[in-house]
């Protein structure tokens, strides 16, 4: 790759063993392919979802679950929540996250961690770069990938948020080389999601705009998707540091907390003492995880603070009550998003909820109440063909890994340049006109406005009924919501509905979304739609003594320099028209 | 991508029209019709554009 600064060749393709990792704040995931589908591998520990975090015991390293663990009894000596400072100034980095652990310093022009990781009482501490923690904590995914494999694994295609910026990536890919580790491509955490769905042998190829969100640990990402013919085109992103997993742990923290003070007076406040934080923050994600699956979670911690042990549950409705703020913020970064890109819920075919947090009901259940019926949400508690959504990413990332496994570094670097990658887009739809049922013009669509060029798309539409010479009339398209206001309703207190019907403009990301009290009312009170409206004619063709219940089939072929080859036949006939317009 | 069928009909040939092979060339894409933008480099269908841009094939060339 064009960043990659990475000093010795990587191995020749033959040689590859190659691993998808995506590598979060909060948790890494390793994954691999066997017969072209995708598998999470799980560690030494059986864990597929691996904390992020090293920790150094007596000089023993530690990672992933067990060095979480060690937050509670050996915070100083642990590093956790470092991702995000690859590749970046001291100055810039968000260090919120670091309280209960090894604290980021300033070294140089980087961010590092001082910590004991030398066995003995008096050993000396180091101070570790973050790249030294990456390359460290990398090493022992890319260990346990390769003990699953039973080879050494070499290379790995690794996922990184939309906003990663070139030193970031060249940080990321330094700190993989120092680990043995070839970067054969980094790619996007969203598109790597997409990936993962759209690789699934029953999945057909569409066109279809879907919306990302990766709700994780300490950030919540959401991406807008033009995913035409297969490709992908990121039209919006939007980033988020306060609506995340944290948050909803915060929130039980402070529920549990509350109410051990109300049972223990005069014990003090388990937040105020980092042990007892340390073993909250723990509890309060497991009860967190468990409401995901059940209606009931308990909360226990063994001598919580001074050496009183503290038990109780909750169920998933108070949860879901107490935490409403935060699940609204999802709400809004999705909706954000998605005005950001220009477009509308009713634009909106898929919705990917993917990351841990996405495990969350509520969540999805919000999700599926903003978005018309049509827009499939893809979460376990809404779709229950729906991926893990923590293994959503890795699972992308191992299926670029295997489709680019064979190609040399060279091959990778040129396909993925910005010669090849940044291709014009066509801004409207390409169609024909149709009739409707009551003989009106309709525009249909054939290739769909964000369509990247150069590109091909086929329909078959129906001839008249009796057949006979047709007229197929190529024309632009493009969609606009149509807002219908009902009638006014008189209700039997005299009232007119209408009256309370809001301007249609402000209506529209509505940020009360799970507010369920309001429900009825807004069915009633306007139909949105999408519909199509007909612009400018590109050519005329005519198809002449179709049979009778024929169908005729058009294909457009939009070239990179925009222009536009027609041809258009009978299906099952022969010969057929074809034409060309000029750019 | 399988071809969509769309149910609704094309309409008749309008009496009287014609074209030199029956074809009509009327317009172009609209002017400022293409916004520049970057595809992610990810997937088969990805891969298959790049070496058809590489090698400049088009699809057809490709498809043999
Ligand atoms: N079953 C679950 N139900 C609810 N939340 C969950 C579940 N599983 C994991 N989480 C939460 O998901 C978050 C971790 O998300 P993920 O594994 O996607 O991490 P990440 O991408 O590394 O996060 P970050 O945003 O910090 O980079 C944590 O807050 C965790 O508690
Ligand atoms: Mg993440």
């Amino acid at each position: 790759m064009s960043d990659n600064g990475a000093s010795k060749p990587g191995p020749t393709p033959g040689d590859r063993t190659v691993i998808g990792i995506t590598f979060g704040n909060s948790n890494s995931s390793i994954a691999y392919t066997v017969d072209d589908k995708a598998e999470v591998i799980a560690n030494e520990d059986g864990d597929r979802q691996i904390p992020t975090i090293l920790s150094y015991v007596d000089g023993d390293e530690y990672y992933g679950q067990q060095a979480k663990n060690f937050l509670v009894r050996n915070p100083k000596n642990t590093v956790a929540y470092f991702r995000d400072f690859l590749g970046k100034e001291f100055k810039l980095i968000d260090p919120t996250h670091n309280h209960a652990s090894a604290h980021p310093q300033e070294t140089d022009d980087t961010v590092s961690f001082t910590i004991k990781d030398k066995e003995g009482e008096e050993a000396e501490t180091s101070t570790l770069t973050v790249s030294e923690v990456a390359t460290r904590y990398l090493r022992r995914l890319v260990g346990a990938a390769s003990e699953y494999l039973g080879k050494k694994v070499t290379s790995a295609v690794i996922t990184i948020p939309t906003n990663f910026n070139d030193k970031q990536k060249a940080a990321l890919i330094a700190a993989a080389a120092a680990a043995d580790l070839e970067v054969m491509q980094l790619i996007s955490e969203p598109v790597a999601a997409v990936l993962a769905y759209d690789a699934r042998p029953e999945a057909q190829i569409e066109d279809k705009i879907v919306v990302v969100a990766d709700l994780g640990g300490t950030r919540s990402d959401v991406a807008v998707v033009a995913s035409r013919g297969g490709m992908y085109t990121i039209l919006a992103t939007v980033h988020d540091y306060e609506f995340a997993g944290f948050a909803l742990d915060k929130v039980l923290i402070d529920h549990f907390a509350k109410e051990f003070i109300k049972k223990h007076p005069g014990a003090g406040d388990p937040r105020e003492n980092p042990r007892s934080l340390a073993k909250l923050r723990l509890e309060a994600e497991s009860t967190k995880k468990a409401l995901s699956l059940g209606s009931n979670a308990s909360f226990s911690v063994e001598s919580l603070i001074n050496g009183l042990d503290f038990a109780s549950t909750i169920n998933r409705l108070r949860y879901e009550t107490i935490a409403r703020t935060v699940f609204e913020g999802f709400n809004r970064l999705v909706e954000s998003a998605i005005k950001k890109a220009g477009l509308d819920v009713l634009d909106v075919d898929e919705v990917i909820l993917s990351g841990g947090t996405a495990h969350t009901p509520r969540i999805a259940g919000n999700f599926r109440y903003i978005f018309p019926q049509s827009t499939r949400i893809l979460a376990p508690s809404t779709e229950p063909t729906a991926i893990n959504p923590s293994e959503l990413q890795a699972r992308g990332a191992a299926l670029q890994a295997s489709l680019i496994q064979e190609y040399e570094a060279e091959d990778i670097e040129q396909s993925t340049h910005a010669a090849v990658t940044t291709v014009p887009h066509i801004t409207n739809a390409i169609g024909v006109i149709s009739l409707s049922e009551s003989g009106e013009e309709v525009f249909v669509p054939i290739v769909p406005p964000e369509t990247a060029v150069p590109a091909r798309r086929t329909v078959h539409v129906a001839a008249p009924k009796d057949g006979g010479d047709v007229l197929v009339k190529v024309v632009e398209g493009n969609t606009h919501i149509k807002v219908t206001k009902p009638e006014p309703k008189v209700k039997e207190n005299g009232d007119s509905k209408a009256a309370k019907v809001e301007d249609a403009d402000e209506d529209e990301a509505d940020g009360d979304a799970s507010d369920f009290s309001d429900d009825e009312d807004e069915e009633e009170e306007e139909k949105r739609e999408k519909v199509w409206k007909i612009g400018s004619t590109l050519a005329e063709a005519a198809i002449r003594g179709v049979k009778k219940g024929g169908k005729v089939e058009v294909t457009i072929n939009v070239n990179a320099d925009l222009s536009v080859i027609v041809t258009t036949r009978e299906v099952g006939g022969k010969g057929g028209v074809r034409g060309t317009l000029s750019a | 991508m399988a071809p969509i069928v769309v149910p609704l009909p094309l309409p008749a040939l309008p009496e009287g029209w014609e074209a030199e092979k029956d074809f009509k060339p009327v317009g172009k894409i609209t002017q400022d019709g293409a916004t520049q933008r970057t595809l992610e480099p990810i997937g088969p269908h990805f891969l298959a554009h790049a070496r058809r841009a590489r090698h400049k094939r088009t699809f057809s060339e490709d498809d043999r």
